[in-house]
């Protein structure tokens, strides 16, 4: 398979498992660094409004090698609750989402999608994934209705 | 100071090519066209027609035959005993002759792209006179300059169907013919996909001799997916001939390097050209490739897809493209129409079996949309709805002017309900060249080092190794 090869820094496997087991933080968004040499943590947090987090993905950028700034593809995963319209109770799910918005640049697009790979085999304990390119994709009911496979209230 | 100290082991760098300023080459072959660049470029420096020239010379016993294979667009130019050829399969688009392939591909990353270099010390003369065993040179690092890629790590790009075979044949040529010190070969439609930022997607690849659609997932080819048809740019040429040849007046086909001179005449008139004549018979087939350079002009400025909704044969469809403003051609012979409700009916075979014009010898191509249901219903039904929501469009047939609005509606016909989304890149550049510009991306990225299939590896498990790691 063609992959990239990207290191994944020994933080994000750490942070994955704090959001996991300790349920320390809601979502973790990851980038790769400036080099393309190694995916590291942008931002862990608590914050629980998905919102914020859409938000976060939408406005996230690259530099071009020229150094120019444009739009940026992101990873995330987001540890997403929700509860059974059968009143079951909730669920938690922990989803992995490739975050790539098409007017993103071909070279962080490329860079991104072939090492997406690497990440996600590092991260146990992912419940699914998600692509996501346009900000529709991230609308919070579009991605409930898919984590949750519709039965949620 | 700092900067004084060695630095600490996890500090020093591990390039191994010398991170992003890899030398390294690119090279993605098609039927039509064959592009070789330098990694980290946008554009492939060198885009050459797969075509080349095949010029037969008889020694002047006249009792022996040799032909000398030219290279490059610059000379196809009409000659005496000139015969054009094609190193890839028509039917196939992979390497069918491999000698021209070699020779085409040499003549590109080679001359094309690499600097002049002296002549080695073995051939330059200055050593000739050492016939008294004093400075002669030493054979084996002769040898070693000659290689010419010897500093530059090769990726190739390939079908998705490509053989086993013709994969190892690939490597061998790279590693013993010239050189290079690391090499990789990617599937097409997994550089177009992620190109387009995605790992999985449903790829729909136009191009000259070939359309294929292709279902990756995760960044792998999901062979059972695969689906390829001759509905392509050549195929399309076909279906024009075959319109110009039943058209009223008749079209003659008479390619530019024909002309004379030529007088300016009124829409439908007969031309009025003086022919060139040449003192030798022009041979057909560098003929027929004057011709495709003309039908892909006419392609380009004429031809337009049907957009939809429904097909275009439906009941009034032509009536309603009859009363709209059609388009002038000029044939290089002067001779000139308006193209009306033509231009949208060659096209439609691509989607529409009923509509295709028959073909030579009376076959007839799977469409676009058949490709697609074939493919889907090969994958598992889980992938459907992430794939339709990805469907990368790429190959430079699909920059037919309508062509992704007819797309979007057809797959809107076949799944009702799902979320559908077309991917094409805006730029010509990168519709042409999607496949290549993925691997002149993953080429050039510092990490992507680790990945190389390098020499020592080459030589340890033999041609056997890029089946094992191109996966």
């Amino acid at each position: 398979m063609s992959q990239s090869g990207a290191n994944i820094s020994q933080d994000c496997i750490s942070a994955f498992n704090d959001l996991k087991l300790a349920k320390k933080y809601k979502y973790i968004i990851f980038k790769l660094s400036d080099d393309n040499r190694e995916i590291v943590i942008e931002e862990a947090s608590g914050d629980k409004d998905w919102e914020n987090f859409r938000e976060k993905l939408i406005k996230a950028t690259s530099k071009t090698k020229s150094g120019a700034v444009c739009k940026g593809p992101r990873y995330a995963v987001y540890d997403f609750e929700y509860s059974l319209a059968s009143g079951e109770g909730s669920r938690n799910k922990i989803t992995f989402i490739a975050w790539s918005p098409d007017d993103a640049g071909v070279m962080p697009k490329m860079v991104y999608a072939s090492s997406k790979e690497g990440l996600k085999r590092s991260l146990n304990g992912v419940a699914l994934e998600l692509q996501a390119n346009d900000p529709d994709d991230i609308e919070y009911d579009t991605v409930l209705k898919i984590v949750s496979k519709g039965l949620a209230g | 100071m700092a900067g004084q100290q060695p630095l600490p082991n996890t500090q020093a760098p591990i390039d191994v090519y010398g991170g992003d300023e890899i030398s390294a080459l690119v090279l993605d072959a098609g039927y039509c066209h064959t592009r070789a660049g330098f990694a980290g470029e946008d554009v492939p420096k060198s885009v050459l027609p797969s075509f080349y020239g095949s010029l037969r010379t008889s020694n002047t016993d006249s009792t022996t035959t040799t032909y000398r294979d030219i290279f490059g667009d610059e000379c196809l130019y009409p000659r005496s005993d000139f015969e054009v050829k094609n190193y890839m399969s028509e039917s196939e688009s992979v390497v069918e002759d491999w000698d021209a392939a070699t020779k085409l591909w040499e003549h590109m990353l080679i001359k094309r792209l690499q600097p002049d270099r002296e002549t080695s010390p073995a051939k330059n003369g200055l050593n000739d006179a050492a016939a008294d065993g004093e400075g002669d040179v030493a054979m084996e690092d002769v040898e070693n300059q000659e290689k010419p890629l010897a500093e530059s790590p090769l990726l190739m790009t390939e079908a998705p169907w490509n053989t086993g075979k013709a994969r190892e044949k690939a490597i061998e040529i790279a590693m013993e013919n010239w050189g290079c010190p690391a090499f990789w070969m990617s599937r097409t439609p997994v550089c177009a996909a992620f190109a387009a930022g995605k790992a999985s997607a449903l790829v729909i690849d136009v191009g000259g001799a070939n359309t294929s659609v292709t279902a990756i997932h995760d960044g792998m080819v999901l062979k059972r997916s695969i689906q390829k048809s001759q509905v392509g740019g050549i195929w399309l040429s076909q279906q024009i001939r075959n319109m110009w040849d039943n058209n009223d007046p008749k079209v003659n086909v008479v390619p530019y390097f024909m002309i004379e001179n030529k007088t300016a005449v009124d829409a439908g008139a007969p031309a009025q050209a003086k022919l060139r004549k040449f003192p030798f018979e022009v041979t057909p087939s560098y003929r027929a490739y004057e011709e495709e350079r003309l039908l892909t002009e006419f392609k380009e400025s004429v031809v337009e897809v049907w957009r939809g909704p429904g097909r275009y044969l439906n009941p009034g469809n032509e009536e309603l493209v009859k009363s709209q403003p059609g388009r002038v051609f000029e044939m290089p012979d002067g001779a000139n129409q308006m193209w009306r409700e033509q231009r949208y009916r060659v096209s439609e075979g691509m989607w529409d079996e009923n509509a295709a014009l028959p073909n030579a010898d009376g076959t007839k191509a799977q469409t676009i949309p058949e490709m697609i249901k074939a493919c889907l219903s090969a994958v598992d039904v889980d992938l459907r709805p992430n794939l339709l929501g990805n469907v990368v469009v790429t190959g430079g047939t699909s920059l037919l002017n309508g062509f992704n609005d007819r797309l979007n509606n057809e797959l809107m016909a076949m799944h009702p309900g799902m979320k559908i989304k077309l991917h094409a890149a805006g730029l010509t550049t990168e519709r042409r060249f999607g496949a290549w510009i993925g691997g002149s991306i993953l080429a050039s990225l510092g990490t992507f080092h680790q990945m190389w299939i390098s020499r020592k590896e080459y030589e340890e498990n033999g041609a056997g190794i890029v089946e094992k790691r191109c996966k």
